[in-house]
């Protein structure tokens, strides 16, 4: 039966190829629409480490100006620390992990021919790998004993390590950072969280750092973040130790919390920390101690951009306005064939057959329309990335990030397509099946 | 033409479904197209605002020095030195950041030294030919003089001011509503005054994303040591691209304690800051151009179908003394009435619509002159989409109401 309905559906395919191409072309512009929007959509709202989603807090506190927050019209702390307060916080054995961080500049040189090139470095303290589940390819991070005081090692991404070493295994090998003496003892994985949730300075699909020291460098070296710093206060601030010892706010802290209790033991630790600080003068605004979960963090910095909802939003108004079309052309059609349909219901076929039959038809439609749509929005992304890439003269990162095509979306589009174009075909279909077959058999 | 309605809409009255969809996408249509046209408008006009800036013209250097022999400025003054040589180049300055860029420096600047903070403002470190770098025009006071510009601030000397700074007119109004803000004073954060020399205009900082990108300040200033130096070079039209290969190539080995880390044009920079603006524009305008090309397509289709499935009853007509232009006519009053009924549903949809993106998204309130312009559109669409359909109905001959039965 299927078979035959089958025949049946591209005969009258062939009856009208020019209405059968229009709904076909319809559903597949509907269909490309929506699979491209919500690809980037999809991109952008992702949660990286979603599995540790209850586990993995972002520490912030508010200790800006009183006449001013930081981020005006929000009720959001500014989201880097000051270094005194990670210091503070991060000598508290409650979390099962803690890391304090930031992303520095260094030059590496003196390996092998190659000209010294600058590159992004993260200054940070040894939980940070075990903590945010990066891979490694060769060695390991160092422990926690090589913070401070500081060891000369390094790790490297996978891109550094190939461009560098060729892509071998360079885990003691010794290179120049910033002109001291470091030793690799671990190369990345591929690692390229979307968007980058530890660290969203400077756009939130950059690419994660280069290399990584330990913590201790940064005093040691006078390091400073190359992204972000703000200061308000106008204190004395004559050298790096100053610096050390103000309300500037340019550290970046996480902690692991395994349990609500440990939660609420940091939360509770922080707040008297809190409250004594401000017994000396300082957090002049009021109590915002927050443990912010990566879900939240990236709502709360804004990674999904409005521009991408509009856009979503755009692009199912566009796909309902194809279905609704194809609804039209389809009822056109088959009122078109009333007539085959009334002497096939005279001679016998029921509702329902004639029912499942024009179904069929419309499936075979949505399917095409499917399949070419997502051909367009392969394309439409195809050609997206391209003019993104150019934009950042081929460098990863930032919007060329966002129009990768994953199993997961495929899927969703597929199902999208043939549900929305079976949806729309039930209607003309169901209505062709009631027609009382004696009128089409009179007359034309 | 009021007595042809009546009977029009009685038979559409009779036969609704295909009207009902066609209006539907008329409806949607008008939300989408006004709505689309009103955000590509706001975003061509952010995309083009003046910046005062000779963006064609000029190349970015980011050098950063990285042991303890490299001394900023006597790095500075010998590339400038180098820099201001080579030949098709009209200026150069060495800059804390990049003009367009949406990254840079922003500092406290007040009116009074026990003024609270009036906010961030954007600031940019030049030497004496900065402004002829980016080519921005004085409009009162003068320029920094050579002796005026100050040592890069260190580790050790993060308070250093300047005795001088030069404001853009958006910060002189700013700051000082209504009055001349040349020669008066202003504050740092540490308490440090200094006079306003000059006043330019227009001009655009290095945060173009920022409410307020031409609140700007210029500060006489070798870059600090403790970060990377950018090196803006304005060269004569059409010597951008030679000026770029000759100077990355002499850059790359003139000082060992250096690296460079790239030799761009301007328009990089501006081109990633406003990427987002430029694809959204380049995204709904395809998908404005589709939803037309969607719907002109779903009224062409019904009107076809009218045509044929009514072709006995125009024969008919046609038969008892209706002219061509009478069949004409009721074909396109009959879907002027659609898409009325349509545009009537659109507006309201394109308000609420209009309304949900400036709440959710604090995108600006519709504009009503978008919504009367995006009706004519629509209702032009349906008239030129229905004209051939029209056309062919007033063709069929009187005859055929006497062919069968």
């Amino acid at each position: 039966m299927f078979g035959y309905n089958l025949r049946l559906a591209l005969k009258s395919f062939g009856r009208n190829p020019g209405i059968t191409a229009l709904m076909v072309l319809a559903i597949a512009l509907g269909i490309a629409v929506c699979v491209m929007t919500l690809t980037v959509y999809h991109a952008m709202s992702g949660n990286p480490i979603w599995w540790k989603n209850d586990r993995l807090y972002a520490v912030t506190m508010d200790n800006w100006d009183p006449d001013h927050p930081l981020m005006p019209n929000t009720d959001l702390p500014p989201h880097e620390m000051t270094y005194k307060d990670t210091q503070f916080l991060f000598a508290s054995n409650i979390p099962l992990r803690r890391v304090v961080m930031y992303s520095t500049l260094g030059v590496i040189g003196d390996v092998g021919a190659e000209p010294p090139v600058q590159i992004e470095t993260r200054v940070t303290t040894a939980d940070f790998f075990a903590m945010f589940e990066v891979p490694f390819l060769y060695g390991d991070g160092w422990s926690e004993s090589a913070d401070k005081p500081p060891q000369p090692v390094i790790v490297l991404s996978r891109a550094e390590n190939d461009k560098l070493f060729g892509g071998a295994n360079s885990v003691g090998r010794m290179l120049h950072w910033n002109d001291h003496e470091f030793r690799v003892i671990g190369v990345l994985n591929d690692w390229f969280p979307r968007p980058r949730f530890y660290d969203l300075n400077g756009g939130s699909f950059q690419v994660p750092d280069a290399a990584y020291i330990p913590y201790g460098w940064g005093s040691e070296l006078e390091l400073l973040n190359q992204a972000e710093n703000d200061c308000w206060k106008p204190e004395k601030l004559d050298n790096y130790r100053d610096y050390e010892a103000s309300d500037c706010v340019w550290q970046q802290m996480w902690v692991e919390l395994p349990d609500a209790a440990s939660r609420e033991r940091f939360q509770s630790f922080m707040d008297s920390y809190w409250a004594e600080q401000r017994k000396e003068g300082r957090f002049p605004r009021p109590k915002n101690n927050r443990l912010t979960d990566v879900a939240q963090w990236l709502r709360d910095n804004q990674v999904v951009e409005n521009d991408n909802r509009v856009l979503v939003g755009l692009a199912f108004a566009f796909l309902s306005l194809c279905l609704i079309n194809t609804v039209g052309l389809l009822l056109a059609k088959f009122l078109n064939g009333a007539a085959v349909t009334g002497i096939r219901r005279a001679l016998g076929a029921s509702r329902r057959q004639i029912f499942a039959q024009l179904l069929i038809e419309v499936g075979v439609v949505s399917v095409l329309g499917a399949l070419l749509g997502l051909a367009l929005a392969t394309l439409g992304l195809i050609g997206v990335h391209h003019v993104y890439a150019a934009a950042h003269l081929g460098h990863r990162g930032g919007y060329t990030e966002l129009t990768h095509f994953d199993v997961v979306g495929v899927v969703w589009a597929v199902i999208l397509a043939v549900a929305a174009t079976l949806a729309a075909g039930f209607y003309p279909a169901w209505r062709i099946g009631r027609l009382s077959p004696a009128v089409y058999l009179k007359s034309q | 033409m009021s007595v042809d309605i009546r009977p029009t809409l009685s038979a559409l009255l009779r036969n609704r479904t295909g009207a009902v969809l066609v209006a539907t996408q008329v409806a949607i249509a008008l939300a989408v197209l006004v709505n689309a046209a009103y955000i590509i408008v706001q975003r061509i006009e952010r995309i083009h605002r003046p910046t005062g800036i000779d963006e064609q013209n000029i190349l970015v250097i980011e050098s950063s020095g990285f042991t303890n022999r490299f001394h900023q400025t006597a790095a500075v003054e010998e590339d400038l030195a180098y820099l201001r040589g080579v030949s098709g180049v009209i200026a150069a300055t060495a800059s804390n950041s990049v003009p367009l860029s949406n990254g840079g420096d922003n500092e406290t600047l007040v009116t009074r030294p026990d003024q609270p903070r009036l906010g961030y403002i954007n600031m940019l470190e030049v030497d004496e030919q900065g402004l002829d770098t980016l080519g921005v025009k004085l409009v009162a006071g003068r320029n920094f003089r050579h002796e005026e510009v100050q040592p890069p601030r260190t580790k050790n000397n993060i308070q250093s001011f300047v005795p001088a700074v030069i404001v853009s007119r958006a910060l002189g109004e700013h700051l000082f509503p209504q009055q001349n803000p040349l020669g008066k004073q202003v504050w740092d954060a540490f308490k440090h005054a200094a006079t306003i020399v000059g006043v330019v205009d227009p001009v655009m900082g290095t945060f173009p994303g920022s409410e307020h990108p031409d609140r700007v300040f210029f500060v006489p200033r070798l870059p600090d040591e403790f970060i990377v130096c950018r090196y803006w070079v304005r060269t004569r039209p059409g010597q951008l691209d030679t000026v770029t290969r000759l100077v990355e190539s002499h850059l790359a080995k003139s000082n060992p304690d250096r690296v460079i880390n790239y030799v761009r044009p301007l328009t990089y920079f501006k081109n990633l800051s406003y990427l987002a603006d430029s694809s959204m524009e380049i995204f709904l305008l395809t998908v404005t151009a589709l939803v037309i090309a969607v719907t002109s397509l779903g009224v062409f289709a019904l009107a076809t179908f009218n045509v044929s499935t009514r072709t006995k009853q125009i024969g008919t007509r046609r038969a008892v003394g209706a002219r061509r232009g009478d069949i004409v006519r009721y074909f396109l009053i009959e879907n002027g009435l659609i898409t009325s009924a349509g545009v009537l549903t659109g507006c309201a949809l394109a308000l609420a619509a209009g309304y949900w993106l400036s709440v959710q998204y604090a995108l600006p309130r519709l504009d009503l002159y978008y919504l009367v312009g995006g009706v004519l559109v629509l209702w032009g669409i349906g008239q030129l989409a229905a004209w051939q359909p029209a056309r062919r109905a007033a063709a069929v001959p009187p005859s055929v109401a006497t062919r069968t039965v």
